[in-house]
């Protein structure tokens, strides 16, 4: 990271990550394989792909729950992964999270005010009198009154659950926060209503955040950047007007056809995902490839620049044979 | 067939602000049983204080009338052979069943949602394993046996009975909580304050152990039932309280006497067991209900 | 228009409430033709669930009552149907494909002996006849090697697997009517793609009606033929699929369309959450339902309900509104 401009620095990268999961019979199962990803400072990453495709196991290596097996995640610079464990949660003020389930993502014997509470009390912010004003303010941030400070979990919506999540992982100031599907569990007032308060979260306060779905419409709807996965593999990556627009990919191709489509045929992809456990050889996704060719099965590619954008910044890349 | 499916919207209903603790109450107090249960617990407790600050029960090693006094209105129960007043003998022994069911409930308690914190968390470890090894030799010793054991070991010591029991009773509260931490350390809320930067003892004390206190409670209650019983057994036997006085000490002595018909040791003693061992089976039975977090509110 | 499949006519479920009975769905009434989709759209808390629960005789519980004036399958009135002629009825004339695949499957018992028990409850008695009947079945629905399947225990499936097996379950008996309640929320969009396809070939194919209930109004316009949005127990627009996602009526199909991420070429427009919530059963307003969260509500709207009545002149459109927004107006301005 020798360079003079202290932008280019990005505020989180991560560089050929690999995450294993422990499987039955003492075989080891890679979740994530190889992953890199930068994240900009004040940007969104979208992350796409399907279930089993490691991109929940990528956010928990990237918080500190899941052990890394190889390769470094660096925050502003800093190697995280060699850092000792009570370090480590030095840096986790400024990368804070939002779960997927509304229903468990906040501890039920705890009032929703305790929960607020515990971030400031942890990271040891400000005076305990200045809490209540700290707090007033990023629940007016995610659009929610006071009153729901004495309640309890199971009293709220599962929007408002969700929204009282975005809360706390405002609270400390962070400068990321990591959304593992977010309203993927939301009714679709309720989705539209975190997804307007995440936007607004990232334009009052600069915050920058990883956002995980499997919906592509809703990455659309606030990720700068996209990163499509498929088997624990990044397959594609880039600016998400042109990942959108000209996937390059032909499974970000099959994804995108697959949400646009009516169900009418050749607009789903055959068959299933293989079992991560026994990856294919070759390219990953050349079992289910309507484009596949010969040394798709032999060779895994690299990546390509499919399109450079006007100031060069952020590449459009693809792994895939069609584009060597 | 798959129309048993989800008959009912979940309407975001606005809910009137109300801690998860008072909806425990409300289903304690639709318990007839159970506030019957707790009434006679109460009731229990009250003598036990009485004696235990000094207003009741203090005569009970007296030898003060003569000895096999018939029921008066001196001496309630009677005496017995040694002159002892038995109604005093049984409010003492009150205090002395209720501080042993506490003490043992409460220890072994602690020490089974310690221990099964530990081994839950890190399921699979070289701890866990330990714990579930000593667990498992622990529960398969007869329990006399071992006590008998411990009590001969511990020769003259007043505490052996209660280590003897606390050490075979935390194994079942170790294994629930065990469980049910297993259960919780995926949830997202756990996770949540791990991501948080939470240290893992300070994650479990904080969000794990809270959300296993029904399991707590209702074992506690239960381990109370367990502990009396077996105090009055131990005692009877001759293994548990020794200068003291019990009603396993009372049955003992009634063994001999109910051949020359008098029943008074066997009734003073027994009568009043069965209530507290009554009273603490109906609130344990209650808590579990009130306290079961997968019964849909009433 | 095709012949009518099924015809509901005030159908309305009651649930007991303090005082007097709820109606937490009133007085639905619409018509399925043969080998038609047709989507019942909403928020959680609509009813829309609990109309398709009705639909199979399926009151809710605890002490749910339906009421319903008419509802005919295939020519067969059924609104005074008890419980046990219910019973032969689901699966043999209309067949529910529900939302979670996990929970409508026994755990503890292979797919196939699930299939087969469906099966020779709706009359085939030979064991091995009905296995047969049980691996085409599943062959139909696209699951390879379905004789192994067939051996496999529901969570040895994934997600899009067990769909289909429930799918199978649901077209065993060849029934008119298939209610899929939100069949596709749980899965992957390729797999979710793969079984929508599924649905509309049978449709196509064998004339089976299809009520697909999603809170996804941009699925809906993408699949069905035509579209019903429910509010309040009400039906408050309905209209072919194309027409109605073009030009909403009511404002409140407008603001769930301003709340659905889009995915069309270009700029997707920025989501708009509906202003609220849903109100619980009982608290609904006096008038329209919708008025406390509609932009374009007036005096007649808090006094007066609406009646479902064609709208604007629209061929097939109908709407439950005093204010319906014209074509060509701007959207939901919140």
């Amino acid at each position: 990271m020798n360079t003079n401009t202290p932008t280019a620095t990005p505020l989180f990268e991560v560089r050929d990550l690999r995450v294993e999961h422990a499987a039955p019979g003492g075989q080891k199962l890679n979740a994530v394989n190889g992953v890199s990803l930068r994240l900009r400072e004040g940007s969104i990453l979208g992350v796409v792909g399907e279930s089993g495709c490691g991109k929940s196991s990528l956010a928990r290596a990237m918080l500190g729950l899941l052990p890394v097996a190889a390769g470094s995640l660096f925050y502003r610079g800093q190697e995280l992964t060699t850092l000792a464990s009570r370090r480590r949660r030095g840096t986790q003020r400024g990368i804070q999270h939002v779960f997927q389930d509304p229903a468990n993502s906040l501890s039920p014997r705890r009032t929703i005010r305790q929960t607020l509470e515990e971030p400031l009390a942890l990271y040891r912010m400000a005076g305990r009198d200045e809490w209540p004003g700290r707090i007033a303010r990023v629940l007016e941030a995610v659009g929610l009154g006071s009153e729901l400070l004495d309640r309890y979990p199971n009293e709220l919506s599962g929007g408002q659950k969700q929204r009282i999540a975005l809360a706390r992982a405002l609270l400390p100031d962070p400068d990321l926060i990591i959304a593992d599907e977010p309203v993927s569990s939301l009714d679709v007032s309720a989705q539209a209503r975190v997804i307007e308060r995440i936007r607004h979260a990232r334009k009052t306060f600069g915050t920058a955040f990883l956002l995980i779905s499997h919906d592509l419409a809703v990455i659309r709807q606030l990720a700068d950047d996209v990163s499509v996965m498929y088997l624990g593999r990044l397959v594609e990556s880039g600016p998400a007007d042109r990942v959108f627009a000209e996937p390059a990919h032909p499974y970000t191709q099959a994804l995108l056809a697959a949400a646009r489509g009516n169900g009418a045929p050749g607009s789903g992809l055959k068959g299933e995902p293989p079992s991560p456990l026994t990856p294919p050889p070759g390219c990953v996704f050349h079992t289910r490839c309507p484009r596949a060719m010969d040394r798709c099965s032999r060779l895994n590619p690299g990546f390509t620049v499919a399109a450079q954008d006007d100031c060069g910044a952020q590449t459009h890349l693809v792994r895939c044979h069609l584009w060597n | 067939m798959n129309t048993g499916a989800d008959t009912t919207d979940t309407f975001a209903a606005p809910l009137p602000a109300r801690p998860p603790s008072s909806r425990v109450w409300r289903r304690l107090r639709d318990d007839r049983w159970g506030l019957f249960g707790l009434l006679l617990v109460l009731g229990y407790f009250g003598i036990s204080l009485a004696v235990w600050s000094g207003m009741a029960g203090q005569d009970w090693s007296a030898a003060s009338g003569g000895r096999w006094q018939p029921v008066s209105a001196e001496y309630w129960f009677g005496t017995n052979v040694l002159g002892q007043d038995i109604f005093q003998r049984s409010l003492y022994s009150v205090r002395v069943a209720f501080e042993i069911g506490l003490l043992v409930a409460a220890t072994s308690t602690l020490l089974g949602a310690l221990l099964g914190a530990l081994a839950g968390w890190r399921s699979g470890s070289a701890a866990d394993d330990a714990v579930l090894f000593v667990a498992g030799v622990l529960d398969s010793i007869p329990f006399y046996l071992f006590v008998a054991a411990v009590a001969f070991a511990m020769r003259g010591n007043p505490w052996a009975m209660h280590f003897a029991m606390v050490a075979t009773f935390w194994t079942t509260t170790c294994r629930l909580v065990r469980a049910e931490v297993m259960r919780l350390k995926s949830r997202e809320f756990v996770q949540s304050a791990l991501a948080l930067g939470l240290s893992a003892p300070r994650t479990v004390l904080r969000h794990v152990l809270p959300n296993t206190v029904h399991v707590l409670l209702a074992q506690g209650a239960i381990v109370i039932v367990a502990a009396i019983k077996a105090e009055v057994i131990l005692s009877f036997l001759g293994l548990g309280v020794h200068d003291g006085v019990s009603w396993g000490l009372m049955l003992a002595e009634s063994t001999q006497e109910v051949l020359a018909g008098r029943f008074n040791n066997l009734l003073a003693a027994s009568l009043p067991l069965f209530g507290i061992l009554l009273g603490f089976n109906l609130v344990a039975d209650a808590l579990q209900d009130a306290l079961d977090p997968r019964a849909t509110p009433a | 228009m095709t012949a009518r499949i099924l015809t509901v006519r005030d159908l309305s479920v009651r649930l007991p409430a303090a005082g007097a009975d709820l109606a937490v769905v009133d007085r639905v009434g619409f018509e399925l033709a043969a080998g038609e989709i047709v989507a019942l759209v909403g928020e959680s808390g609509c009813g829309k669930t609990l109309t398709a629960a009705a639909l199979l005789g399926i009151p809710p519980e605890p002490g749910g009552r339906l009421e319903i004036r008419t509802l005919k399958i295939a020519g067969r009135e059924y609104s005074s149907l008890d419980e046990r002629g219910w019973r032969n009825a689901r699966g043999r004339d209309i067949a529910l494909v529900s939302q979670d695949p996990l929970t409508a499957l026994d755990p503890v018992i292979r797919t196939g002996t699930q299939l087969v028990s469906v099966l020779r409850r709706h009359g085939i008695h030979s064991r091995g006849e009905a296995a047969a009947k049980a691996r085409e079945l599943l062959g139909e629905v696209g699951l390879p090697d379905p004789a192994g399947m067939m051996r496999r225990f529901p969570h040895q499936l994934s997600g899009g697997m067990r769909q289909r097996v429930l799918i199978a379950m649901a077209l065993s008996c060849d029934p008119a009517v298939v209610v899929a309640d939100e069949p596709t929320t749980a899965l992957d969009v390729t797999t979710q793609a793969e079984i929508l396809h599924l649905l509309r070939t049978r449709a196509r194919d064998r004339g089976t009606a299809i009520l697909l209930v999603t809170h996804d109004l941009s699925l809906a316009a993408r699949v069905c033929d035509r579209i019903l949005v429910m509010y309040g127990g009400r039906i408050v627009e309905q209209g072919p699929a194309a027409s109605l996602f073009e030009s909403p009526a009511h404002p409140y199909t407008a603001g769930l369309m301003a709340a659905v991420p889009q995915l069309t070429g270009g700029d997707p427009p920025v989501v708009k959450p509906l202003p609220g919530q849903v109100p619980a059963p009982g608290h609904l307003p006096p008038g329209c339902g919708f008025n406390n969260r509609c932009p374009r509500a007036d005096t007649i709207c808090r006094k007066q309900e609406p009646e479902l009545t064609t709208s604007n002149g629209a061929h097939l459109r109908e709407v439950a509104c005093h204010r319906p927004q014209r074509p060509g107006e701007p959207g939901n301005p919140s």
